[in-house]
């Protein structure tokens, strides 16, 4: 690995220096997030900080293009040690990922690792996600042929990464999408069409397996535009495969799984209406159907850190950017999950709902420079049907809620003020089945939060933002601001703190404060932080991943070249 | 430490000699679901290309992407201009993009990385992100957004 980055230093001016037409471009990117943790007293708890007390996770990823021709590399270092709760797998200095890849106008070759999304990734998806940890990428080759403009389509054959290796599986699919309007001729309207399918193949050590090694999932999907009207819908199809129950596989308990998805919409100059029916039954797909457990850390899986996962079910839900929204986050339930004979869960439905819409500059409630609102419903439900937790067995309704998960009301007002302040308003309405979802209460909450940015001088302006949640069960209420300074376009420092005062445990009134800075020039940018981490899901798209309370140090650099 | 001094080494080194110049060999979506290759859809003569990368979550990017929006009429007149709204939004909150951009009155040629493709091409790390493109070439960049960043972008334009 050394040997590689002392090669580059030695040629990467070279490259450069030598750098006339055809004779290819260097690039890349360079992340390195650090942390020091310390110890920590709050009232009478006491967190201690773990062994490794300063950890990173540090990214270098190269590419080399030349003609048609693209080589990349990414060297991966987690020194001493990955930051806390990142999956255990990765824990050395190594090289994560490699790419050949080849593109004309109508062949797309890759050889190496590679991420790909079939549709809207229910069945596939291969992506990376320093935030949570997750790096997917299939190993071994993909083709894309695209004769057309209306017509393309992908062959791959994988095995994927988990941590610097690969699952003891094989991965193998296909995927075509056609623009049905460009073939029939429709001039005024979009339809196109998009049929997956995804195998894995998995030797199993089970005697008697009452289920194959192949497990198949086929997805057919439609697109329809017309004017200001869309409409897409997907439905997917796996088959029968065991059911993981404990950590361990079920060899009695065999089911198949299905997701069927609704999307449509209609916009106009100003607004915008769109609604999503989604319901999934036994969903979860990995390359390997039993995870590794691991002792340390509280007897977690490789399923907690998202590893080995082969598609992608987020939650349809607003992704919030107030700090006290994001306490009960919603995660999608696509797996069969029996954790005790009273909370029996096959799957999820349900739907979101968004209006935008702006108010016209000069209008009532536009004022001088308009106003713009943004409502948000979400509600989601068990599958209804009969269950049976042991022997497991359900029979599940198609059309049918059963115990809720989850709700998010809420609606965001932003006005431009004068020329130079800016405000915003949302109220948010969460129903959070905590026992469902995760073991605990189940919490009603509302939150109100203000914003307010204010441009001082040309380039100078500030940020506040109060918040506030107002919630009747487990943790109960809290309050927070922020407050954001930026001094240039380059430097900008920042404070807050959120305060759990409506905790029931006086041990547990917590202040989660935080301050830092952090400096932007070009493609680069370097912060530093520093405060106490409340406990809790980390969430990207919808993909969580679960952080310890903690307090520390931490720097962050990046940048691309 | 080692390690970390080569890689510093390495960066430094980079850094002085070359950034990424070109926009890369990759086809992506636009809003209407058309694919366009980026080095073949954005080489008008003389004209300016600004990408901002963005996501319907991401507050700064909506702040920088309605602060362009506001000047981006007389900006038209001034300048052989376009700008272009890449969406990173992953499947989650993808749908929410066509609503927001009417519910916004934002007038921008719209782009769908919805797997990264895009942003994982240029190494882009985080968002809000703009790229300016002038015959092919990637002449000016700036991570992260506050506001007034527009009246420095224009600024920037006018060197051109």
């Amino acid at each position: 690995m050394k040997y590689i980055f002392s090669f580059l230093i030695l040629f990467s001016c070279s490259f450069v220096f030598s750098q006339e037409k055809n004779q290819g471009i260097l690039y890349g990117n360079f992340e390195s997030n650090a942390q020091w943790y310390l110890n920590d007293k709050i009232n009478e708890r006491e967190i201690r900080h773990p062994e490794d007390p300063i950890r990173s996770n540090n990214y270098l990823l190269l590419n080399y293009s030349i003609e048609n021709f693209t080589f990349g590399i990414q060297g991966e270092s987690y020194l001493p040690n990955a930051l806390l709760n990142y999956n255990p797998k990765f824990n050395e200095t190594n090289i994560g990922t490699y790419f050949l890849n080849y593109k004309s106008k109508k062949l797309d070759v890759t050889a190496g690792y590679f991420y790909e999304q079939f549709g809207s990734g229910l069945i596939l998806r291969t992506w990376e996600d320093r935030a949570l940890g997750i790096n997917n990428a299939l190993r071994g080759g993909r083709v894309t042929y695209s004769p057309s403009d209306y017509f393309s389509i992908t062959g791959l054959y994988g095995r994927q990464r988990t941590g610097f290796d690969v699952a003891n599986s094989d991965i193998f699919g296909f995927n075509t999408e056609i623009k049905l309007n460009k073939l029939l001729k429709l001039e005024s309207s979009d339809l196109s069409l998009g049929l997956s399918y995804v195998g894995r193949n998995e030797e199993t050590n089970i005697p008697n397996p009452n289920f194959e090694d192949l497990t198949n999932a086929f997805s057919g999907r439609l697109n329809f535009s017309k004017n200001a009207f869309y409409l897409s819908t997907e439905y997917v199809n796996k088959s029968k495969d065991a059911i993981i129950t404990q950590s361990n596989i079920d060899n009695n308990f065999i089911k198949p799984g299905n997701a069927l998805l609704l999307n449509l919409g209609y916009i106009t100059k100003d607004l915008g209406l769109d609604a999503t029916f989604r319901r999934i039954e036994n969903m979860s797909f990995y390359s390997e159907r039993k995870p590794d457990l691991y002792t340390d850390g509280g007897g977690s899986s490789s399923f907690n850190y998202n590893d080995k996962i082969l598609n992608y079910v987020p939650a349809l839900t607003k992704q919030h950017h107030y700090n006290l929204a994001n306490i009960y986050v919603f995660q999608a339930q696509q797996k069969v999950d029996f954790p005790d004979p009273t909370i029996l869960k096959a799957g999820e439905i349900g739907g979101q709902f968004d209006i935008f819409y702006n108010f016209k500059k000069g209008s009532k409630f536009g004022g001088k420079y308009g106003t713009k609102v943004a409502l948000n419903i979400a509600n989601w439900y068990n599958l209804s049907g009969d269950y049976n937790y042991f022997p497991g067995e359900y029979d599940v309704d198609f059309i049918g809620s059963g115990e809720k998960y989850f709700s998010d009301y809420n609606l965001e007002i932003s006005k431009k003020i004068n020329d130079k302040l800016q405000g915003n308003l949302v109220y948010i309405n969460q129903y959070y089945n905590k026992r469902f979802l995760e073991g605990g209460e189940i919490v009603k909450a509302n939150i109100f939060a203000a914003e307010a940015t204010y441009k001082i001088s040309k380039s100078k302006s500030f940020r506040f933002q109060g918040e506030h949640m107002w919630a009747d069960a487990d943790k109960k209420n809290w309050a927070g601001a922020t407050l954001e300074y930026n001094l240039n376009q380059k430097l900008s420092f920042y404070i807050w703190d959120m305060y759990n005062y409506g905790n029931d445990d006086d041990n547990y009134k917590t202040h989660y404060y935080n301050f830092g800075g952090s400096y932007r020039k070009g493609a680069s940018r370097i912060a530093l932080n520093y405060g106490r981490q409340r406990g809790g899901l980390v969430c990207v798209g919808g993909v969580c991943r679960f952080v310890p309370e903690s307090k520390g140090v931490s720097i962050s650099l990046s940048t691309s070249f | 430490m080692k390690f970390y001094l080569i890689l510093l080494l390495f960066i430094v080194n980079v850094n002085v000699c070359l950034s990424q110049t070109e926009m890369p060999n990759l086809s992506i979506s636009t809003i209407t679901e058309e694919k366009v290759n980026l080095k073949e859809g954005f080489k008008e003569t003389d004209k300016i290309y600004v990408f901002s990368f963005w996501a319907t979550w991401c507050a700064p990017c909506i702040q920088e992407l309605d602060a362009l929006s506001e000047s981006y009429e007389e900006w038209k007149e001034e300048f052989n201009l376009e700008i272009v709204a890449v969406a990173t939004d992953d499947t989650r909150t993808q749908k929410r993009v066509k609503p927001l951009l009417n519910g916004k009155g934002w007038d921008f040629t719209v782009l769908l990385d919805t797997n990264q493709d895009m942003k994982r091409a240029l190494g882009i790390i985080n968002i809000p992100y703009t790229i300016v493109l002038k015959n092919e070439k990637i002449v000016h960049i700036q991570n992260g957004y506050t506001p007034g960043a527009e009246d420095e972008l224009y600024e920037k334009l006018k060197s051109l």
